[in-house]
């Protein structure tokens, strides 16, 4: 496959996974993953393995918050290697509590194909992935 | 902040791993000291703890070779972005105290560097934060 243009990388995790996460557009979410994709919360070695299970994580995901908020984004992107770690902010309001959460976080996406094949997640603090 | 940048891919991998963590598991204080600026930040973001300036950094760094027998970090796994001057790693640290047990981490670091050292470095943790 042709290389991957340094754009695509920055373009897929902010303009359509975290936008689309942001949105509560699961469709556009899972499109960004390999059916055989993992996703990994490190904080608390917590795995979601397959299309199937990260689609369900997600499910949990938007049905606990009302609003999802990524931003502050710095991108290290390996573009012969297929591979960009992002830093950002997120803010979270639970939709039980109204109460928002402010968090400070990285992932680390490996690509394949154009898509995400893994994923891990560092998260300051309490793991909203479960 | 974007920096200016004078080390390509190889020498940043180099800057950050050979002799970055390799002064580190020596206990090697002042060669880990000179990867740094004078006036350089480290961040635990998955505990906000931060760390500035020579001094900060030294005193942190000497409490943290203190409180372990052995340091070893390895498995590296390294995302290098030579065109901004960035590059991020992910390691196992595997940390052996006095009382001989055994911690270990999955971290990962982001470096930003600036001329041809580390301006920023932002440390995230699998576990509890050893670096205080």
């Amino acid at each position: 496959m042709k290389q991957l243009p340094y754009e695509y990388y920055v373009d897929i995790v902010t303009k359509r996974y975290f936008h689309a996460v942001d949105n509560f557009d699961l469709r556009t979410v899972l499109d960004c993953f390999h059916p055989g994709a993992s996703l990994r919360e490190m904080t608390s070695n917590s795995l979601h393995d397959g299309i199937a299970n990260i689609e369900k994580m997600f499910v949990g995901l938007f049905g606990a918050h009302s609003r999802l908020w990524h931003g502050n984004f710095v991108h290290t992107v390996d573009v012969p290697g297929q591979a960009v770690c992002s830093q950002f902010s997120v803010e979270v309001t639970s939709r039980a509590t109204g109460k928002e959460i402010r968090l400070e976080n990285c992932n680390r996406f490996y690509l394949q194909d154009g898509k995400f094949m893994r994923v891990f997640v560092y998260m300051s603090g309490e793991n909203l992935l479960k | 902040m974007q920096y200016q940048c004078t080390l390509n891919r190889e020498q940043l991998v180099e800057l950050a791993i050979r002799r970055y963590f390799a002064s580190v598991d020596r206990k090697d204080l002042e060669a880990v000291l000179d990867c740094f600026h004078d006036n350089a930040m480290l961040t635990v973001q998955t505990a906000f703890a931060t760390h500035v300036g020579h001094a900060g950094l030294r005193r942190m760094f000497k409490d943290f070779f203190g409180a372990f027998k052995t340091i070893v970090h390895r498995d590296f796994t390294c995302t290098v972005d030579a065109k901004n001057g960035r590059i991020a790693a992910c390691f196992v640290a595997e940390l052996l105290d006095h009382g001989g047990q055994t911690t270990l981490l999955e971290n990962t670091n982001f470096w930003r560097i600036r001329g041809d050292r580390f301006q920023e470095v932002y440390v995230y943790m699998s576990g509890a934060n050893p670096l205080v």
